[in-house]
């Protein structure tokens, strides 16, 4: 990341300061532009949809705004931290504590069982076995899936997988959710129920939903909508 | 469906999957991967089918051209040759010679020995190729010094066991009648030494512990890729392909795969027999065309190999239902069942239980049954592994995450890991087996030679006409650079006149001391040396006198006698082994006192102490040697010599177990890359919700050292069982029970490479690429 500045100490969001703020992103991947001065804010408990066209760049935003990629040029601002100004290891450390994931094909750990993937995340950030299991346990009947905790990915339906994938994702009360494509593999039946549980879900913890979709009727669910094209981001809010 | 149109189906079946096998990207890459795995294992399979025959025609050259008429005596002819066996030494490698001598000189009918156009005249000698580069080049110089003869030809391929061979047939104007034989031609019958029993199993062990993990390796090979492959089965699935058809389309694309790496490992084999002829292992060098694979094994690995992949790629299925919508589902596994498992093993062990105690060489069929008790025995192993590490992994639980995401990654699949390890598992099984019937062996063989090297380093010793010129020889040795001090002496019999015989040792008081406890010594003192375990009415008496004029051959007087009286003052003293552990007992005395050139048949000794810093004092020495006629015999003391037999078998296990080593490592090393590659999107996952890379990578190291550790668990139980075994069937003492832990420390080595080496393609696995979906 381009920030050379080094925050002393991080203010805390408000209802009016964005949680986590994106100015200026670049980010190209050989010689193909994935982002060209794309900007981005999202507030505590806001869901926002970002959409756009195959290859506008929407992932790579997702991918810069969690700290899992740096971009280029541009600032991400986290809680007002600066996430260019910490090391791989404090970014891991933020993504385990701080922020969820839930992917298109919900990346579950095919060896574990359902608990034991819900659990994971507790399991990194040192919870013991036995209360993440419980945390895990709570949070699959949340998401109506108590029944599979036993179950191993490969045994269960994708639908059944994607609510394990949203558990998973938010057993350890994120602040932020990223969700990419959460139903692109469900069909809208399964999808429409997926998605329902997630914004519920999320509403109760009051996290922020960064929402990665192409489809109208999932970003439906969303409180505001950015487009991304050619790189950059459109507030669409603003547009209206 | 009718005969042919089942026919017609399965070919079109067998196409398609021939067809994935060559598809652009993934498939290419699978094809390669299997092949590359398949061409090594058939390059080793190749080469061992080529031994018999590299080494019958090594023997046949050897006898070809021996003497006929060894050891008969032969009035001279024209068609007779006096003959020399003239070998040396040098820097460690045996140089043959021979010198010749047609009775007819050139006017011979005789046939030259194989090789040669024509005798080589008095002074002039024939050469091997790689002598001849040896004596031309600076390496040679030293062994230049002991040829004078006219370099006048070289020796043909079909005179030399090897083209590495050092060899050479020289001319001669005359030959010591005493010590030329003669003969009317070359080339004798085959003669088959029989190779003591341990030996023939050390052959036979070796031989089944270097192949089996090949097969193994190859069995693994066939699966490379197996999991990107069961999802364009799905797809296949999806548009209407039934189970069996999936089944068969699998099969042709492991075909495709197997015969590419057929014909991949053939022309490999080729072009390695070339580079086989340059180099040379234990003075063992083959020529090229020596390595043809015997014509049973060969259509048996032409055969073998694409059926085995074809098995192999279709049990690989068993257990996974293919089904559309791109989901591979594993169906239910039936659980491994323990007593077929052990069936392999306990027969095995019956098969070589008949020989405990019993086994002595054996022939060919008993030989066979021991192979076969063996292949049994280590191929239980394989089969009990993957019962083994089930039950096992089945049972672990708790532990940090990265051993959660091990033990349930193993307890979901552990059939792939106790394959990738079942290799290990074989070749360490059979090298703790190995290194116990060494150890036995060893022990058993192991002779120890008296020798004290920290007296004197050297030997030399030959027999002479005149035992007065042992001085002259002393002189030239003690001129040697490096050589720091000198002991000679001759040695004769002598009778005394009531016909006991009695040995006569003359040398100065230095080397005297060497063989007995003296107070005092001088020039002209004699002594009468007992090591105690003679009764002194057997030893000559002061006074007493003895014939000196003894012969060597039958220890009688012969000839004029020479008599010489002991002189009334000559002590009774102790005798010691001198440094080449002989202990002289008799009559030891200084040369003022008997003149060496009286003694009949004197074989004169001369041991060196050596400046262990300076290069090459024994070819030096050799050299001194050589110019005495008859050439003197140079030897290094040693304190124990081992059979020179175990020896290169010991040397030949080390190589093909490191052989064995690398290919298991590089097939373990191939399959890791693999399992990490199908993860990508998994790991990049798992990465972004905040997981370290410590993590991980623990998981990795887990994830192999848990069936590694069960491998090696077994490897040991059953490499120790069965070394036992056959040293019991060879009559050796039981013992080296801690054979497996050198064994297990360089399987363990081997494992923690294997994940060293992935961890790079881990951390680069691990970067976000892999979330991308467009």
């Amino acid at each position: 990341m381009s920030s050379t500045a080094h925050d002393p100490a991080p203010p805390a969001a408000t209802a009016e300061t964005p949680l986590l703020a994106a100015t200026g992103l670049h980010k190209t991947y050989g010689s193909t532009p994935a982002l060209a001065g794309a900007d981005f804010a999202i507030r505590a408990g806001e869901t926002v949809a970002v959409m756009g066209p195959s290859g506008s760049g929407k992932s790579t935003l997702l991918h810069c705004l969690a700290g899992i990629v740096p971009p280029d040029q541009g600032t991400v601002r986290y809680n007002g931290r600066d996430l260019g100004s910490l090391s791989d290891g404090e970014r891991s450390a933020l993504r385990r504590a701080d922020f969820g994931f839930v992917f298109q094909f919900g990346q579950l750990v095919p060896e574990l069982t359902c608990e034991e993937n819900v659990a994971l995340p507790l399991r990194l950030t040192g919870t013991g076995r036995k209360a993440a299991a419980a945390r895990a346990t709570e949070w699959l009947a949340r998401l109506e899936v108590d029944d599979v905790r036993h179950h191993r990915p490969g045994q269960i339906s994708g639908g059944q997988g994607q609510r394990v994938a949203v558990a998973r994702a938010l057993v350890n009360t994120p602040r932020v959710l990223f969700a990419d494509e959460p139903t692109g593999a469900l069909d809208s039946l399964n999808g429409e129920r997926v998605m329902q549980l997630l914004v519920a879900a999320a509403r109760d913890t009051k996290a922020a939903v960064v929402l990665v979709t192409h489809e109208s009727r999932v970003a439906a669910y969303s409180d505001r909508e950015v487009v991304v094209r050619d790189g950059r981001a459109r507030d669409m809010a603003g547009a209206l | 469906m009718s005969g042919g149109g089942r026919v017609s189906s399965w070919a079109r079946e067998l196409a398609v999957g021939a067809r994935f096998a060559l598809a652009g990207g993934p498939g290419w890459t699978r094809t390669l991967l299997t092949a590359a795995g398949v061409g090594l294992g058939v390059v080793v399979l190749l080469l061992a089918a080529s031994v018999p025959h590299a080494v019958a025609e090594r023997n046949a050259r050897g006898d070809a051209r021996s003497p006929a008429s060894l050891g008969e005596e032969m009035p001279p002819g024209p068609d007779t040759v006096q003959y020399i066996s003239n070998g040396t030494e040098y820097r460690g490698d045996s140089v043959g010679g021979m010198l010749l001598r047609p009775d007819a000189g050139a006017d011979t009918t005789a046939e030259p020995p194989p090789g040669l156009d024509a005798f080589p005249a008095p002074g002039e000698m024939a050469v091997s190729p790689a002598l001849g580069e040896l004596l031309d080049s600076p390496e040679g110089e030293l062994l230049a010094e002991r040829f004078d003869h006219r370099r006048a030809g070289t020796i043909g391929a079909e005179g030399l066991k090897g083209p590495n061979e050092l060899m050479y047939y020289a001319g001669a104007e005359a030959l010591p009648e005493e010590r030329a034989l003669r003969t009317d031609a070359f080339g004798v019958d085959s003669v088959g030494t029989e190779l003591p029993p341990v030996l023939v199993l050390l052959i036979v062990v070796i031989c089944v512990v270097l192949l089996m993990p090949v097969a193994v390796f190859m069995a693994t090979a066939v699966r490379f890729g197996g999991e990107r492959r069961d999802q364009r089965l799905a797809a296949l699935r999806l548009l209407g392909a039934d189970t069996d058809m999936t089944r068969r389309i699998a099969a042709g694309e492991a075909l495709v795969g197997a015969l590419f790496g057929l014909v991949a490992g053939v022309g490999a084999f080729l072009a390695l027999r070339q580079f086989l002829g340059s180099i040379t292992v234990w003075e063992f060098s083959t020529y090229p065309g020596d390595i043809v694979p015997s014509p049973l094994l060969l259509a048996l690995i032409l055969v073998a190999v694409p059926v085995s992949a074809v098995v192999a790629s279709l049990l690989a299925l068993r257990g996974i239902a293919i089904e559309p919508l791109g989901v591979v589902r594993e169906s239910s596994v039936p659980r491994r069942r323990l007593m077929w498992r052990l069936a392999p093993g306990v027969l095995g062990l019956l098969l070589l239980l008949p020989f405990v105690g019993s086994f002595d060489s054996g022939s060919s069929a008993e030989q066979g049954q021991v192979a076969t008790g063996v292949v049994l025995l280590l191929a239980g192993t394989t089969v009990l592994l993957p019962w083994l590490v089930e039950r096992v992994v089945g049972r672990l639980r708790g532990g940090p995450v990265s051993w959660q995401l091990a033990t349930r990654r193993l307890q979901l699949s552990s059939g792939a890991a106790a394959r990738t390890v079942s290799g290990i598992t074989v070749a360490v099984a059979g090298a703790i087996a190995l290194h116990m019937l060494f150890f036995g062996a060893r022990t058993d063989q192991t002779v120890a030679t008296g020798d004290d090297p920290d007296r004197a380093q050297i030997e030399v010793s030959r027999t002479s006409a005149d035992g007065g010129d042992m001085s002259a020889l002393v002189g030239r040795l003690e001129s040697v650079p490096g050589v720091t001090d000198s002991f000679g002496s001759v040695v004769g019999d002598a009778v005394t006149e009531t016909g006991d015989f009695t040995p006569v040792l003359v040398a100065d008081c230095g080397t005297l001391r060497e063989s007995a406890v003296l107070d005092s010594c001088a020039n002209g003192d004699v002594f009468i040396a007992n090591s105690g375990d003679v009764p002194e009415s057997r030893l000559p008496a002061p006074g007493e006198r003895l014939n000196l004029a003894v012969s060597w051959e039958t220890g009688e007087a012969a000839g004029e006698p020479r008599w010489w009286t002991v002189p009334e003052t000559a002590p009774l003293v102790e005798s010691r082994p001198d440094a080449s552990g002989q202990e002289h007992v008799g009559i030891l005395a200084t040369p003022a006192a008997i003149d060496p050139g009286l003694l009949a048949d004197p074989w004169t000794e001369v041991l060196l102490r050596v400046d262990p810093h300076e290069a090459d004092v024994i070819e030096h020495v050799r050299n001194v040697a050589w110019e005495t006629s008859p050439p003197a015999q140079v030897w290094e003391l040693e304190s124990e010599r081992v059979s020179d037999e175990l020896l290169q078998v010991q040397q030949a296990l080390l190589v093909g177990a490191t052989g064995i080593m690398l290919l298991i490592g590089a097939s373990m090393i191939v399959s890791m890359f693999e399992q990490l590659r199908e993860r990508r999107r998994l790991l990049s996952a798992l990465v972004a919700f905040g997981t370290r890379r410590g993590t991980l990578a623990a998981s990795v190291l887990w994830q192999t050292a848990v069936p590694v550790g069960l491998g090696l668990a077994v490897a040991a139980v059953v490499g120790t069982g069965l070394g036992a075994l056959l040293m019991s069937m060879a009559g050796l003492r039981l013992g080296g029970w801690l054979a497996f832990l050198p064994m297990a420390g360089a399987g363990a080595a081997t494992i923690a490479l294997v994940t060293l080496v992935s961890l790079p393609l881990l951390w680069r696995l691990m970067r976000p690429d892999g979330l991308r979906t467009e």
